[in-house]
């Protein structure tokens, strides 16, 4: 079971998160994120709100049927009222699908939407590969970090070396949010981070999709 | 202190709201300012840590409630073991809410929990404003945690919490601001209140069904409030006496 869990949290999964980076290229821009220690502080800002309600988000749809999903998505919605993260969400929790229904084959993927929320077609990715909330919780609390990290590394052009030990120092908090995660559907938001989405999503000279 | 408060909203003859309930035990009085507005007004210092407010507030299909306080509140510690203070809002609408409180003030050290849950009928219309500073004038900031919660006909619109001041999870230098202002509206889903994404300095206005939902943050509370008001369109004075 933890090798389901493995494949899930991994950046080499094609499910497309690789072209977004979660509101870092325009912290970037911004001048929030500019070194290491800029770094650590915008992946924890992430982490403890929308990495805290993607993992909630993703427990309660680890193993829910139909009707549930249809229910969390609404709440996924109401928890992102920025139209730009909504979009990014929705074109991860796609890419996830397609390649969760290959990797994973289960019934549960034709109660989901074309496009999902992200958490939520990782919540079924997850109890379509035999994990339990807890592990969903814990793939949405690192994937909510493990991919702006990196976009960091690349558009700052950084030492991998001292990105993978940010993102690994963060590892405890990423513990602590997967755990309070499992049966709650956290509400935490970040203000910052949907101005950074809108302003990013309005740009024309992005590398990233968001 | 336990403070309970319930206001019921009701369409009367000739198309006036009448106010068949207003009730107010604890910290708070309900003074009648209007013919469809009330003022609520703080009888006590505080509220202090372990202080709990609940706010009941039921507007039926055809009234419209406009609801105000006369004072800005200023949320204290606690004496003994640290507690938050707490402010609960229940609101029922079917016809139309408008709920302006003036600004909560959270003095050092004292942590202040606003909540607001509004289940909207069909036709309801709301408008809630929330305006917080954190720390008074030349003091350190205490801490405020708001969550809001919006359903329409039973459908979540709107479910945020934001946590600001020292050990909140999005208040990490550098924005950690002291001023945080925000204005929601959500009406029948219709194109009069659509609202498209605009943005500002420390400020955004984001979409709704029917609606729309603006926030800014800041050093000083007028200029977030002024950020707020210049990206909310004029339609959230409607609907109120």
């Amino acid at each position: 079971m933890t090798s389901a869990l493995l494949t899930l949290a991994d950046s080499r999964l094609p499910a497309g998160g690789h072209t977004h980076s979660g509101g870092v290229e325009q912290a970037i821009a911004a001048g929030i994120v500019h070194d290491p220690g800029s770094l650590a502080t915008f992946l924890r800002r992430r982490l403890a709100t929308s990495g805290l309600v993607a993992a909630g988000l993703a427990a309660a749809a680890c193993g829910a049927a139909a009707e549930r999903l249809a229910a969390l998505d609404d709440e996924a919605d109401a928890r992102t009222p920025s139209p730009a993260s909504r979009t990014a969400s929705r074109q991860q929790g796609r890419g996830l699908v397609r390649v969760g229904r290959r990797a994973w084959p289960s019934p549960l993927w034709d109660a989901l939407t074309d496009r999902p929320h992200h958490p939520i077609a990782l919540g079924v990715a997850a109890g379509a590969g035999g994990l339990a909330p807890r592990d969903a919780a814990s793939a949405a609390a690192y994937l909510s970090i493990s991919g702006p990290a990196t976009a960091a590394q690349r558009l700052l052009a950084m030492d991998p070396l001292t990105v993978a030990a940010v993102t690994a120092r963060l590892s405890p908090d990423v513990d602590d949010v997967a755990e309070r995660a499992v049966g709650e559907l956290p509400a935490a938001t970040d203000p910052l981070l949907d101005l950074l989405a809108e302003v990013h999503a309005a740009r024309k000279d992005r590398f990233f999709a968001s | 202190m336990r403070t309970v408060v319930q206001i019921v909203a009701r369409p009367g003859p000739g198309g006036r709201t009448v106010l068949p309930v207003v009730r107010a035990g604890g910290q708070l009085a309900v003074r009648r300012t209007g013919a469809a507005s009330v003022h609520l007004v703080a009888t006590a210092f505080g509220p202090l840590g372990g202080d709990d407010a609940e706010i009941s507030l039921v507007v039926e299909e055809g009234a419209r409630l406009a609801v105000r306080s006369v004072a800005a509140a200023i949320a204290l510690p606690s004496r003994g073991e640290p507690l938050p203070s707490a402010q609960r809002i229940r609101a029922t609408v079917a016809g139309a809410l408008d709920l302006r409180l003036e600004p909560t003030v959270v003095a050092v050290r004292a942590h202040h929990q606003a909540e607001l849950t509004a289940h909207l009928a069909d036709g309801a219309v709301l408008t809630a404003t929330e305006q917080v500073l954190l720390g008074r004038s030349g003091e350190e900031p205490g801490r405020w945690t708001g969550t809001t919660r919006i359903e329409r006909a039973g459908r979540p619109v709107l479910h945020t919490t934001v946590g600001l001041g020292p050990g909140e999870p999005a208040w990490l230098p550098p924005v950690a601001p002291r001023a945080y202002a925000s204005t929601v509206h959500s009406a029948a889903e219709g194109p009069a209140d659509d609202a498209e994404v605009a943005t500002g300095e420390d400020a955004v206005r984001l979409p709704l069904p029917g609606g729309w939902v603006t926030t800014a943050w800041g050093t000083e509370l007028h200029r977030v409030v002024g950020a707020v008001d210049a990206l909310s369109p004029a339609a959230d004075l409607r609907g109120t006496a």
